[in-house]
């Protein structure tokens, strides 16, 4: 199977040079680009994204590009993106209101932002300035727990405790419009658990944990990855007796 | 009389009354001048004549002062004299024939249906009824829930079972307002009695409250009786008008029976010859209702029409009432539909959300989350993957979905290359294919020389053929624009523009080639080289559909970037499902009835529309048209469409039952059927409550102080008796006013100026 989508990338690849626009041919892979904005450090894990999307390419079906990206609110190409990546250790700016109006018709129209929190602090200063802005981007919509029922923590995975680098909080956070999840917020820096260095190597140890926490971080990354291009489909029908039988049986462990 | 007709200057041929007549209306002055002011004017006046002394002269003059206010009073009554010519009338009786369908019914022992018991005694008392002509005038009406004029002499013919309803207050309503005014001096109802609106042995108060003050009275005869009376009904049947396929139809029964005996009934639910569902009834003595609940499910679209039947026994009064047909208009509740994505990506995750908002459709979806060659770095068991169940879509549960779409999906090593034929099946057979690009579709997913490769569209390209990612704006199928795919908007012009403002594709399925028969609704063109993006086709009795891009997604999130919605990328899909599922406005030759069900009389209209290839109206196409009945009457037509493609007929059936139209035309050379059924009902209400109602017709006699009879072989209607008083009537008059003349103005005159002249031989002013 491997060799057959090499076949196709191949050929993918001949056929952009027939036909040279190359960015477009990326247009049916996955491409996450971070979020700039102004103040704070809106890149502190350069590296997260690529190699996150590297172990998506290795353990699913998922096209990926993992060419690092980042785009501004107000960049035309941003519907090209349904999935960008905000992340941050530092107060920032505040975003304009043509920006903020922009993301809001992005998230409510198709699109999904994953912010994280990678300070790896409780209540941060980037963590006040995420729920400065959520609060102006829905005012009416108040950022809300994730429950453990939602598909993000079966969509691949099966998944019943949130980690990151650091835990700081046992849960994530998020926002629904019309029944899809638009938005979430994590603040236990699932950024530094990706992270690689250029020699491949982890750029952060884990801390208060293992190995184990860095892979259940990786999975969570999949898993929101996973919601963000299938939705809820893991909670059809057809799918559900076998997912609750295996949740049983990994309770009663 | 003679003297003062020919005074008056009057023909005497032409009147042969008279009579006065006072025409003023308002009395009040001639009161006010006769007994006020005159008794005060001449106690006035008599004082005055104090100075007269002659008594005779005093009198002289107050007299003529009483006979000046005598005219003067005449002439505020109006006077008038009437001369008229005036007839004597004859009285009227009015007899009312039964003509209901309880009126068949038959009384046992002698098997006399309850109309036969009339017409016999029509027959036996002709005289009497002749003799009746010459001393009233006798008017014959059909009676049910209104009464219709007939006369004595059509009663042969026309006297038929066939009224669908029994009302008898709303007859005697109609009846007397027919007879305002005029004398009608009695009433002959000739009926079984059972009215429908009224309870059994029952009367309404409204219809005693008619009948206390009706003017002569109202005998009444019964038709048949309730002795040795043996039914088995199906009473009342309460079911849906329109069900849905695959859906459970809920049907409520009541089954009624009369001196049945103890008997295990069948209760059975058929369509056609085929038997759907039996139920036994066990029916007993002392009990008249059994309540019945039945399920049913209807596994096949269109009008469908079923029958309800308990067994006719020997000796039941009434045969139709063992059987009932009814008709559910079946249609889809859900479009079922098997969406099948080879990886996780945009296209299929916007594709998702227009499938999983449509309000039709069912979805099931399945995302290949990892191939074999992933590595998932975890045990199955703490994966939410489950096992593609490829028996159960592919072999058991095929033929439940209206739609399949794989959408940049290779089937190996998902699908055994055996189930491929299955769904090649499934679409000839009258089911749905859409396969949707992506580097795994097409020749990606290994389709070539593959059963599915023979239901689509457009043949694959045996040379490898890349995925090409390029930027392009597609074009429409300038011979297609009225293919109902590509209609986003209703008007033309909005729905070019629609499609020009849709944001360019990326990447596109190349090496495919379009079938001969198949319609090219859109392609990348590319100069010199046309990439056949959307291509439409029919495959047997189905439906297949190429979209041969992955990137519609665009049309909706691009298209929001840009300031627009994405509206027109929902429209876009849902017209590809409305096309693939067969909906009916999307059909070449569309066939529809005005109505559902008719009732019997009623006149139908057949509506036809033919299209060509194209989706432009087929202009002054045949159209052979085919109603045929149950059983087996048939009748054919020619007619030709119209400017838009269109045809009518109406007709009017003969007799209830149920009717198959099928048209057939021939559109260059393009055979084309289609059918529809409609159903024609005859009311069979009479025979839901087919008791003959003796208290009834008892009661309307009794209130009205007419006579009640039993009908039998020896009834003699010469005993029966009406009032028949003397009813004069005026043919034509003519009036003459006895003050506004110049006898009285001069009469007035005398009196003053003789008052005037012995005032002043008496000395007074």
């Amino acid at each position: 199977m491997r060799n057959l989508l090499k076949t196709i990338f191949i050929a993918s690849l001949l056929g952009s040079v027939i036909f040279p626009t190359a960015s477009d041919a990326d247009y049916s892979s996955l491409s996450i680009p971070q979020v700039k904005y102004q103040g704070g450090q809106p890149n502190p894990h350069p590296t997260a994204i690529s190699s996150l999307l590297g172990q998506v390419a290795r353990r699913t079906s998922i096209e990926v590009n993992r060419e690092p990206l980042q785009i501004k609110l107000s960049d035309p190409n941003l519907y090209r993106y349904p999935f960008i990546y905000l992340a941050g250790n530092e107060k920032f700016e505040s975003f304009s209101e043509e920006e903020l109006h922009r993301l809001r018709n992005y998230l409510s129209f198709g699109g999904f932002l994953l912010i994280d929190d990678n300070s790896a602090k409780a209540n941060s200063k980037f963590d006040t300035s995420v729920r400065e802005m959520i609060n102006q981007l829905f005012p009416q919509i108040p950022l809300q727990k994730i429950s453990r029922d939602h598909s993000i923590f079966r969509s691949f995975y099966l998944i019943n405790r949130v980690t990151g680098r650091k835990q700081i909080n046992p849960y994530m956070e998020g926002i629904k419009i019309k029944g899809r999840t638009v938005l979430v917020y994590a603040t236990n820096d699932f950024g530094g658990a990706w992270a690689r260095d250029n020699l491949g190597q982890w750029s952060y140890d884990i801390i208060g944990g293992g190995s184990r926490q860095r892979q259940l971080t990786i999975r969570l990354g999949v898993n929101i990855i996973m919601y963000a291009l299938t939705l809820d489909y893991k909670k059809d029908m057809v799918h559900l007796p076998i997912i609750l039988e295996r949740l049983r049986r990994s309770h009663s462990r | 009389m003679n003297i003062l007709i020919e005074w008056f200057g009057l023909d005497p041929d032409q009147f042969n009354e008279v009579a006065m007549n006072m025409a003023a209306k308002d009395l009040s002055l001639v009161w006010i001048l006769a007994l006020v002011v005159a008794p005060l004017a001449l106690w006035f006046f008599w004082t005055s004549l104090k100075r007269i002394q002659s008594p005779i002269r005093k009198i002289f003059l107050i007299a003529l002062r009483v006979l000046t206010f005598a005219v003067l009073v005449f002439m505020l009554l109006k006077p008038e004299l009437e001369f008229k010519k005036s007839h004597t009338l004859k009285n009227s009786i009015a007899v009312l024939l039964d003509d209901t369908k309880s009126m068949s019914i038959k009384t046992f022992p002698s098997e006399t249906p309850r109309i036969d018991f009339v017409r016999r005694t029509f027959e036996k008392n002709r005289n009497m009824l002749e003799s009746l002509k010459e001393k009233f005038q006798v008017d014959y009406y059909f009676a049910s829930s209104q009464i219709s004029p007939t006369s004595y002499a059509e009663l042969g013919n026309r006297y038929q079972p066939k009224k669908a309803i029994t009302d008898l207050e709303n007859t005697f309503s109609q009846l007397r307002k027919r007879y305002e005014g005029k004398s009608l001096q009695g009433v002959m109802l000739f009926s079984d009695g059972a009215d429908l609106a009224v309870e059994p042995e029952t009367v309404s108060p409204e219809m005693l409250a008619l009948l206390a003050d009706w003017e002569g009275p109202v005998h009444t005869f019964q038709a048949g009786s309730n002795e040795m009376f043996k039914d088995l009904a199906i009473e009342e049947l309460d079911s849906v008008d329109f069900g849905f396929i695959h859906q459970p139809v809920r049907l409520t029964v009541t089954i009624s029976a009369s001196n049945m005996g103890n008997k295990n009934i069948p209760l059975v639910l058929k369509e056609g010859n085929t038997i759907l569902l039996s139920r036994i009834v066990e029916v007993r003595e002392g009990q008249n209702q059994y309540p019945v609940e039945m399920e049913f499910t209807p596994g096949a679209l269109g009008k469908r029409i079923y029958t309800l039947t308990v067994p006719h026994f020997a000796g039941e009064s009434v045969a139709t009432n063992n059987r009932r047909d009814f008709q559910v208009k079946v249609i889809r509740d859900r479009i079922r539909v098997l969406h099948l994505n080879g990886r996780p990506a945009w296209d299929s995750r916007f594709l998702r959300e227009v499938l999983a908002n449509h309000p039709k459709v069912d979805l099931l979806s399945f995302f290949i989350l990892r191939t074999m060659g992933d590595d998932v770095a975890s045990p199955t068991s703490e994966l939410s993957l489950i096992p593609f169940p490829t028996n159960l879509l592919f072999s058991d549960y095929l033929n439940s979905f209206d739609l399949i779409v794989f959408q940049n999906f290779s089937y190996e090593p998902f699908i055994d290359k055996k189930y491929l034929h299955n769904i090649n099946n499934y679409v000839k057979q009258g089911g749905a294919f859409m396969m949707v690009g992506g580097e795994l579709s097409f020749q990606g997913g290994g389709y070539e020389r593959t059963a599915i490769e023979a239901i689509l569209p457009v043949q694959l390209e045996r040379t490898s053929q890349p995925f090409i990612g390029e930027s392009f704006h597609l074009q429409r199928g300038k011979s297609l624009l009225r293919h109902p795919i590509l209609q986003l908007e209703k008007e033309s012009s909005a729905n070019a523009k629609a499609w020009q403002d849709l944001p360019e594709l990326n990447g596109v399925n190349a090496g495919l080639k379009p079938r001969k028969n198949a319609h090219v609704l859109a392609e990348f063109d590319k100069g010199n080289k046309n990439y056949p993006v959307l291509v439409a086709g029919r495959v047997g009795e189905g439906r297949s559909i190429v979209v041969a891009t992955d990137s519609a997604w665009n049309w909706n999130f691009r298209r929001v970037g840009e300031g627009g919605s994405g509206r027109h990328y929902y429209k876009f899909w849902n017209n590809l499902i409305a096309w693939l599922t067969d909906d009916p406005a999307t059909r070449l030759l569309q066939l529809e009835t005005d109505k559902e069900r008719y009732e019997e009389g009623e006149d139908t209209l057949l509506r036809i529309r033919v299209l060509q290839e194209d989706y432009n109206p087929s202009i002054g196409t045949e159209v052979n048209l085919t109603i045929k009945s149950r059983e087996g009457e048939e009748i054919t037509e020619t007619i030709k469409t119209d400017d838009n493609g269109e045809a009518a007929h109406q007709w009017t059936p003969q007799r209830e039952g149920f009717y198959t139209v099928k048209v057939k035309v021939d559109v260059a050379g393009d055979k084309r059927e289609a059918d529809v059924g409609f159903s024609v009902f005859s009311e069979t209400a009479e025979f839901q409550k087919p008791k003959v109602n003796e208290t009834l017709l008892k009661r309307i006699a009794e209130v009205s102080g007419g006579r009640y009879e039993v009908l039998t072989e020896k009834t003699d209607l010469s005993a029966i008796k009406f009032p028949n008083p003397k009813v004069e009537v005026k043919t034509h008059s003519k009036s003459i006013s006895l003050w506004d003349n110049w006898w009285t103005y001069g009469l007035i005159l005398t009196f003053l100026f003789l008052d005037w002249f012995t005032r002043r031989k008496s000395g007074l002013s």
